[in-house]
Parts: C-alpha cells; sequence; structure tokens
C-alpha cells in the first residue's frame, strides 16, 4: 500500500471512525442470519427508531452546547399523553398543537433555569425527570390513554401511514435531521451553539449571547420530543404513562455514540443519526440471531463500548492512548 | 386471641346497632404505586369502596410510590398507630421483609397482597391474597390449545411468546404456567422462541416485528399481558398477517378486549383489580375474624374469549 492510500485511509478512520464500525456490524449481522438484510427488516428498524432518532437529534444540540438533557423520556411520555387525551377531547386538529405548546413551554422552563439562571443542567434535568412524570400522572391520573375510536381517525398517518412506500416516521426523521443539520452546520446558530459548548467563557466575551443560545437548544430539543411523542401517539393510538421511561440514557448514549463530546463543542447531526441506527441495529440483530435475553443487554453494551473505542482509536491512530 | 375477642366485640356491638367507633376494625394498607397504572390506580378506589361499604372497617389508605423506603417507614406507622391489621402491596419482595417481621412482633396480622414476598418472609404473614400467575399462565396454554383444537391445527402449530419484564416473579410465573402446561394438553404445538416485551406495548410490537422477519410460520402468540398482546397484534396487521395468527393475553385489559370484539384477539385471563382489592380486604376481615384461611388465598381469574366475553364487563385498565 503507497503511503499516500495509507494516509487516506487513516483520515477515513480517524473522520468517520463510527460509520465504518457501523458497516462493519451490519456485516456481521448480515452473516449471521441472511434476513438480517431484507428490506422489511430494515425499513422496520429504522421505523422504530425513528422515535429514539428524533429525540436524539434535539439532545445533540443540547450536548454540543455543553449541557445535559436527562428529562426528555419523561417529558416524551408527557406528550404522548396529553395529545393522545386531547385528541378525544379536541379533535386532532386542536391537540396536536396544543401539545407542542405545552411541550416547548417546558422546554422553555428548563431553558430558563439552566440557560439564565446557570443552574448546572444535570441536576436541573434530573430534577424535570421526576416532575414530569409526576405531572404526566397528574393529566392521566394514572390510567392508560386510549384513543376511543381507533378506526375513525387520520391521526394515525404519523405512526403507521406512508407516502410512496416510505413509513412515515422514517420521513420525518429525515426530513427532521436534514433540517437540523443545516441548522448547526450552516447557521450562525448553529456556530453560535459550538462556541458556547466549545468554551462558554471566550463565547461570551466574543459577544454571543450564551444564555440565549442554551435557551433555544433546550427548546429545540422540546420540540423533538414533541414530534417523537406525536410519532409514539400515533404508531400505538394508546399509551401507559411510562412510554418513554429510560429512553434517556439511550438517547445519550446514541448522541455519545455518534461521537459528541460530553464536555460540548463536538458532534454532527449525521453522527447522531449513525449512532441512533446502531443501536437499533444491534437490538434488532441480537434478536435475530436468538440470543437469550439477558445476554443480550451484555452484548448491546460490549458492542456500544467497542464502537467508541474503535471510534477514538481511529481518531488517535493507534488502539492505545500514548500517556498512561 | 386478643383480636378475635376484639372482632367479635365488634360484630355483636353491630348487631344491636350501637357500634362505636372504638369497636371498629381498623385495617391498614400500604400500596406499591398508585397511579403509575390504571389497574393499581382502579385497586385503590375498589378497596376504598369497599372499606366505606363495610361499617365495621376503618382504612387507612397508604400509597409509598413505588419507594421501598417510604413502604417500610409506613408499615412502622402503621404499627405505631396500632391498627388490627396491615394489608402490603409490596413495592419489592425481599426489603419488606424485617418490617413485616416488626408487625408480626407487634402482634398485628399481616396480609400480603396482588404480588407475594421472598419465601423467606412467609412466617411472619397470615395471608397472601391475589391472582395466582401460574394458573394465568397455564389457563392461557388452554385457551390457544382449545382453540388450536377447534381450528385442526393443532397438530402442527408454532407459536412464540413475548413475556413480561425479565426478573419479575410475577413475569416469570406467568411465563412458567404457559410454558409448563401447553406440552400437557397440546404436545405437537412447538414453542419458537421467547423474548421480552418488559410490559411494554411499543417494545412487544418491535419484539414481534423482529419475529415476523426471523419465521415465516407463526400460528399463535402468547404474552403475558394484554398490552403486549396488543403490541404485537399491531406489528402482525402492519406485516398483513394478523389473520393466520391466534393472539392470547395473560392479563385482560380494555385495549385486549376492545380487539376481541374486533374480532383479532382471541382470548386472555380477566383478573378484575376490584376483585383484587375486596379479595385483600376481605382476607383481612376473615383474619380478624378468627375464620381459617389457606395460606396462599387466591382469588379466582377466569378465562375469557371471544365466545364468552358478553359474560364480563370490559375492563377499567
Amino acid at each position: 500500500m503507497s503511503a499516500m492510500t495509507r494516509q487516506g485511509v487513516a483520515k477515513l478512520l480517524a473522520r468517520q471512525g463510527i460509520l465504518v464500525a457501523f458497516v462493519l456490524f451490519m456485516v456481521v449481522f448480515a452473516i449471521a442470519n441472511q434476513r438480517f438484510l431484507a428490506i422489511d427488516n430494515i425499513s422496520g428498524v429504522i421505523r422504530s427508531s425513528a422515535i429514539l432518532g428524533v429525540m436524539a437529534l434535539g439532545v445533540t444540540f443540547v450536548v454540543i452546547g455543553g449541557n445535559l438533557d436527562l428529562s426528555v423520556g419523561s417529558m416524551m411520555s408527557f406528550s404522548t399523553i396529553v395529545v393522545l387525551d386531547l385528541h378525544d377531547k379536541l379533535g386532532p386538529t386542536l391537540a396536536i398543537p396544543a401539545m407542542f405548546g405545552l411541550t416547548l413551554l417546558l422546554g422553555a422552563f428548563i431553558g430558563v433555569l439552566v440557560g439564565y439562571l446557570k443552574l448546572n443542567s444535570l441536576i436541573v434535568t434530573l430534577g424535570m425527570l421526576s416532575a414530569i412524570h409526576g405531572l404526566t400522572l397528574t393529566w392521566s391520573g394514572g390510567k392508560n390513554m386510549d384513543i376511543a375510536d381507533k378506526e375513525a381517525t387520520w391521526f394515525s398517518v404519523f405512526g403507521q401511514g406512508d407516502i410512496v412506500g416510505i413509513p412515515v416516521p422514517i420521513l420525518i426523521f429525515a426530513l427532521l435531521a436534514g433540517a437540523l443539520s443545516l441548522v448547526l452546520g450552516r447557521t450562525p446558530f448553529g456556530r453560535k451553539v459550538y462556541a458556547v459548548g466549545g468554551n462558554g467563557v471566550a463565547a461570551t466575551f466574543s459577544g454571543v449571547p450564551r444564555a440565549r443560545v442554551v435557551f433555544f437548544t433546550y427548546l429545540i430539543s422540546a420540540f423533538c420530543v414533541a414530534t417523537a411523542g406525536l410519532i409514539q401517539a400515533s404508531r400505538s393510538l394508546g399509551s401507559q404513562n411510562t412510554v418513554g421511561q429510560g429512553m434517556e440514557l439511550e438517547v445519550l448514549a446514541a448522541v455519545i455514540l455518534g461521537g459528541a463530546s460530553l464536555l460540548g463543542g463536538s458532534g454532527t447531526v449525521f453522527k447522531t443519526v449513525i449512532g441512533v441506527l446502531i443501536l437499533g441495529f444491534i437490538q434488532n440483530g441480537l434478536l435475530l440471531v436468538g440470543l437469550e435475553f439477558y445476554a443480550q443487554y451484555i452484548v448491546t453494551w460490549i458492542i456500544i463500548i467497542l464502537a467508541v473505542w474503535l471510534d477514538i482509536a481511529a481518531k488517535r491512530g493507534r488502539l492505545w492512548s500514548s500517556i498512561a | 386471641m386478643k383480636r378475635t375477642i376484639k372482632a367479635m366485640l365488634a360484630c355483636s356491638a353491630a348487631m344491636l346497632g350501637t357500634a362505636a367507633a372504638a369497636e371498629t376494625m381498623t385495617i391498614g394498607i400500604t400500596q406499591n404505586n398508585v397511579g403509575v397504572d390504571s389497574y393499581q390506580t382502579t385497586y385503590e378506589k375498589a378497596f376504598i369502596e369497599a372499606a366505606d361499604a363495610n361499617p365495621d372497617v376503618e382504612a387507612v389508605v397508604l400509597d409509598a410510590g413505588g419507594d421501598v423506603a417510604r413502604q417500610i417507614a409506613q408499615i412502622e406507622d402503621l404499627i405505631q398507630q396500632e391498627v388490627d391489621a396491615i394489608i402490603i402491596w409490596p413495592t419489592n419482595g425481599e426489603a419488606v421483609i424485617p418490617a413485616v417481621r416488626k408487625a408480626k412482633q407487634a402482634g398485628i396480622p399481616v396480609v400480603i397482597t396482588n404480588s407475594n414476598i421472598a419465601e423467606q418472609g412467609f412466617d411472619f404473614v397470615s395471608s397472601f391474597s391475589g391472582p395466582d400467575n401460574i394458573t394465568q399462565g397455564a389457563r392461557a396454554a388452554e385457551i390457544m390449545c382449545d382453540k388450536f383444537k377447534e381450528m385442526g391445527t393443532d397438530t402442527e402449530a408454532q407459536i412464540v411468546q413475548i413475556s413480561g419484564q425479565p426478573g419479575y416473579t410475577t413475569a416469570i410465573e406467568r411465563a412458567k404456567g404457559f410454558e409448563d402446561r401447553l406440552p400437557e394438553v397440546c404436545p405437537d404445538v412447538t414453542l419458537l422462541e421467547s423474548q421480552p416485551g418488559d410490559w411494554n406495548r411499543e417494545k412487544s410490537q418491535q419484539v414481534m416485528e423482529a419475529f415476523l422477519v426471523k419465521y415465516d410460520d407463526i400460528d399463535g402468540v402468547y404474552a403475558g399481558d394484554d398490552n403486549m398482546g396488543v403490541g404485537a397484534l399491531n406489528a402482525a396487521k402492519a406485516a398483513g398477517r394478523a389473520g393466520d395468527i391466534i393472539f392470547v393475553g395473560a392479563t385482560n385489559f380494555s385495549v385486549g378486549y376492545e380487539a376481541m370484539e374486533a374480532g383479532e384477539y382471541w382470548g386472555s385471563i380477566y383478573q378484575s383489580p376490584v376483585d383484587d382489592a375486596k379479595a385483600a380486604l376481605q382476607t383481612a376481615i376473615d383474619i380478624l375474624g378468627g375464620k381459617e384461611l389457606p395460606f396462599l388465598n387466591y382469588f379466582d381469574t377466569p378465562k375469557i374469549t371471544q365466545d364468552n366475553m358478553a359474560e364480563f364487563d370490559k375492563p377499567v385498565f
């Protein structure tokens, strides 16, 4: 191999290590079970990953901005329960904007606490995780929420419909990913998010309105959560109060797996999408292989850690850190 | 013995029509997590109604909110208040045992409701009142088998199982009851694979999607409850294969009942939170009245299918 191509490969690995890891896993699973790559299966996995994926898009902004959002799981439960409840009370045309409004209000509240009051985002969103769960239970009275007439409503289109053969959740995920990728990569606001997360103090001295930028990252996160809630509600037309429980960690795992730094300042929407797909395909692949369930927990996380390692190893060009 | 006398006094006082507040039975209950699901919410409502309807009973109704530490504190409070009996819906089958032991030492009978505590705590408990999850699983197997026999496919049918949250007694028992009973009644039916759906409709839908990709021929799905069963049904409907599959659950939920009405879901086991709550209260009253009860005091959970569903009200949860 000539020095040129070797350098080229190294460069590709360094920039797209996680993508290489992703392709590697796909090949291994495809060999283990030939049905893994069936169109039905792939579209099924992406469709069910779409809910997690949409949430991860928003959290990508928050994490790049140097903060955490642990409230997204219980906020998604809230959105789902609220839109299902209002569906039968107000009709879907009013229920959807009302639910978005209420969810954005929650996001704005967190944004004020973390952005303007400069409170620690871990504490704020951990607290909101519980508080919003309580809010959801209060709203529903603890009961499962179901749409009364499941056949008559057009509301099911967001979760179950398809346009030119592509499931709508995948379309929503793709469109939102495209739009947010542009916002993050091509607008002044996007650059400010990187600046605030990379070095908040320097950003402030350069005239970047840190508080306002952080506030908007939480608003974007809440918007994504509301969209995820809409897909979730529409997909099953009924829900338990705990539907999003625990998803905050999976979302965070997908974002970090995509290569966003927990310290802020780095990451891209595209890489988060890859992180989401890796999580989705690992779970589906292990199911298809028919691995004993308890082992699935272990294997899932071994693969995730392997992927993160591969990514980091590719970036520094060697497997081990030279500084012990 | 003292309790018995007190209860008898309460009875005679009631008969004389001069029931004084001091002569009534005070029964305290600490529940697992009211409000987290409709079953527990309905249970609490039914318990309070049943207690209100009985003039001899005064109920102290508490909820641990899913928190073991809070539940232990509540049990200690009830001991301090010198209630006549304590009903516990354990948040955790192991961690509550020391508190149960304290109640026993204070001479207060304890009834465990809905989900039993671990075996090493049995000595401190007067009775367990609740559903028999093993029977529920076994009966679900019978429902499934009878349907295959009726269709004439019991010699070749292949099924999959979607079980509850791994590690939970209820999930394990409902799976075990089913797995043990199925080969007895339908020896030629094959259980292809079991995977957990975590009591979650969305998760179950994902699991079923994978099953549908993996197996070309699925004739039946057994789910640990109807929430997961309906998730599996949704997946099969999306794949256009629901018509070929018999769906059976182990606890009937309103979504399952509706799917049965629509003719898409075959059957389940009817477990009423109202019966559950009433049975727990009655068990406590019977113990205070000195009645002999079996240690495992199960209430009946009958089979429900499309054929006999008219006899049952739609579940409230």
